[in-house]
């Protein structure tokens, strides 16, 4: 029995035979927020939805409450890439939140009003109830990226997992969306964030992977996020990576 | 008014009407599907495939049953559809070059069955060509019955999985990070897009089956931004182009209904493409000068923090 909300041990993935993600381990501790960086193609993207068995593991272990994914599947939230949707998706800001009770909802039935009022009171807490009838395309970046977090909110998860929440947002709607992130973790909730600002993680995680395909340091931030780890991990991208903030 | 007249009175006329009606609002639904997954051209290739399976059908069993025939449309259109997704994933061949190869290679293999039955079992007599480019005015009561049937029970589960079918179109990652079981509704999906190909590959043949899924799907989407008012929509494009084209081919001789169709389903996409609010062309090259005056859109983002 292991008190780790994620505990991933050796993991491997491969995209037709070659290697995106390669022995990585990590644990990640109940009621913390965990910054996973590293440059682009490190495989960050991937280690979420290795967790999320969204891409096959070719080896290693993940568990998920000291449990498989698949059976803690329900206490899993998760934001995916801004990018990753169409945005001009005939919807609106109220109906991709409410997608997030979609699995508790059940087969054949439609959202009724309970759910709309729990999907309602998440967009107020991300301070986008006026947008709720907004056509989703209207939505400015920072926005669409609210109302992603609103989604996962309604699912009401005790493990979130959210890749680039920060992408494309202002500065206010960064240090509101980091703010909610930190009651989460207040709350006793566990959070997982793929984030690529070097400068801002002090700041924002408890902990941090660095990765570059492999593992190059995880742990509190005080004692993995050296910079001689943050060199490792970015090499000779290091350069462009500080020099873009 | 005498069009009008022979409408309800005219036996092949209500017939060929009414079986373009069904298929036009059963492949605008679905079609709205494949349009907004940016899966336009998978309805080509299932499309295309079902030439074979026609050919098949009627090669085993020697019968015109409207019911066997769209059975082994069915079988070799889900066929298609399935080794261009499997291809696609397993394998480093893009999924257009996918596509494009199960197109050609099962359109192929029909052409080849269809010449063997010409020169062998009479097909032409039996009119199994007439599936290449359609022929509406041989359509009968039972292929109507049939449509019906079987497009209805198609709609039937686009309605109860509503909500399934929307997220899969969106974010099919989200929904499996819901627990729900995203590669068995895309199957789903695609087998209900099979169905309404199927249906209407008689009246408007396997060369122009794909325009009646998208061309009133697109039309439709320039109206609205709500996935139900685009279905139901695109639903009312296809049935009404559907009776359009109907209309125009029986009052003009010697006009093929299926293409006659496939043209008015055009006109209605240009003039959508034109004249729709926000979207439409006009409405876009009117742009400048309204962005100069308050427009509510402009404004919208003043309530809250300026994002990026």
């Amino acid at each position: 029995m292991t008190d780790a909300a994620l505990d991933i041990q050796g993991c491997t993935v491969a995209y037709h035979d070659t290697p995106v993600l390669w022995d990585v381990s990590l644990t990640v501790p109940r009621g913390t927020v965990t910054g996973v960086l590293g440059p682009n193609g490190a495989g960050k993207t991937t280690l979420l939805k290795a967790v999320l068995d969204l891409v096959p593991v070719a080896s290693g272990r993940i568990q998920v409450f000291g449990d498989t994914y698949a059976a803690q599947q329900d206490r899993v939230g998760y934001v995916p890439q801004r990018g990753s949707v169409d945005w001009d998706f005939p919807t609106n800001a109220l109906d991709v939140v409410l997608m997030g009770l979609y699995g508790k909802i059940g087969w054949f039935r439609r959202p009724g009003a309970h759910e709309k009022e729990q999907a309602r009171q998440a967009l107020r807490d991300v301070g986008m109830l006026d947008y709720a009838d907004r056509q989703i395309s209207q939505l400015s970046g920072g926005q669409q990226q609210r109302v992603f977090l609103a989604r996962a909110l309604v699912q009401d998860a005790d493990l979130y997992l959210m890749d680039e929440p920060l992408q494309g947002v202002d500065a206010t709607t960064e240090r509101t969306i980091m703010h909610l992130l930190h009651d989460l973790r207040d709350a006793g909730k566990t959070v997982v964030v793929v984030h690529h600002d070097l400068h801002t993680v002090a700041d924002y995680f408890d902990r941090v992977l660095l990765l570059n395909k492999h593992a190059v340091a995880s742990g509190p931030v005080a004692s993995a996020f050296t910079d001689a780890n943050v060199r490792a991990a970015y090499g000779t991208e290091m350069r462009a990576a500080t020099e873009a903030h | 008014m005498d069009l009008l007249y022979e409408l309800v009175t005219d036996y092949t006329l209500r017939t060929v009407a009414l079986g373009a009606a069904l298929l036009g609002m059963v492949g605008g639904s679905l079609g709205s599907y494949a349009v907004l997954r940016g899966r336009s051209l998978i309805g080509d290739a299932v499309a295309h495939a079902a030439l074979p399976g026609i050919a098949g059908a009627f090669l085993l069993t020697g019968s015109m049953n409207p019911l066997v025939l769209m059975l082994g449309a069915a079988t070799t259109g889900l066929a298609a559809a399935l080794l261009v997704e499997t291809t696609a994933h397993t394998t480093r061949v893009p999924y257009d070059s996918a596509l494009a190869l199960m197109l050609s290679a099962f359109f192929g293999l029909g052409l080849v069955l269809m010449t063997y039955l010409q020169r062998h079992a009479g097909a032409s007599q039996a009119g199994l060509d007439a599936f290449l480019f359609g022929q509406a005015a041989a359509l009968v009561t039972r292929d109507v019955y049939v449509m019906a049937a079987l497009g209805g029970i198609a709609l039937v589960v686009m309605l109860l999985l509503w909500k399934e079918l929307k997220l899969l179109s969106f974010n099919p990652d989200f929904g499996h990070s819901l627990g729900l079981p995203m590669q068995l509704l895309n199957g789903l999906l695609t087998t209900l897009i099979v169905v309404a190909i199927v249906i209407g590959l008689q009246t408007v043949g396997v060369v122009l089956m794909s325009a009646v899924l998208i061309a009133p799907a697109v039309a439709a989407r320039q109206w609205t931004n709500q996935l139900g008012r685009m279905v139901a929509l695109a639903a009312g494009i296809g049935a009404a182009t559907g009776v359009a084209g109907a209309v125009v081919s029986a009052s003009m001789r010697n006009l093929p209904t299926g293409p006659t169709i496939v043209l008015c389903m055009g006109a209605v996409v240009a003039g959508s493409m034109l004249l729709a609010p926000e979207r439409g062309l006009l409405w876009r090259m009117g742009g400048p000068r309204r962005a100069a005056s308050p427009h509510p859109d402009s404004s919208s983002s003043a309530p809250s923090p300026a994002d990026s």
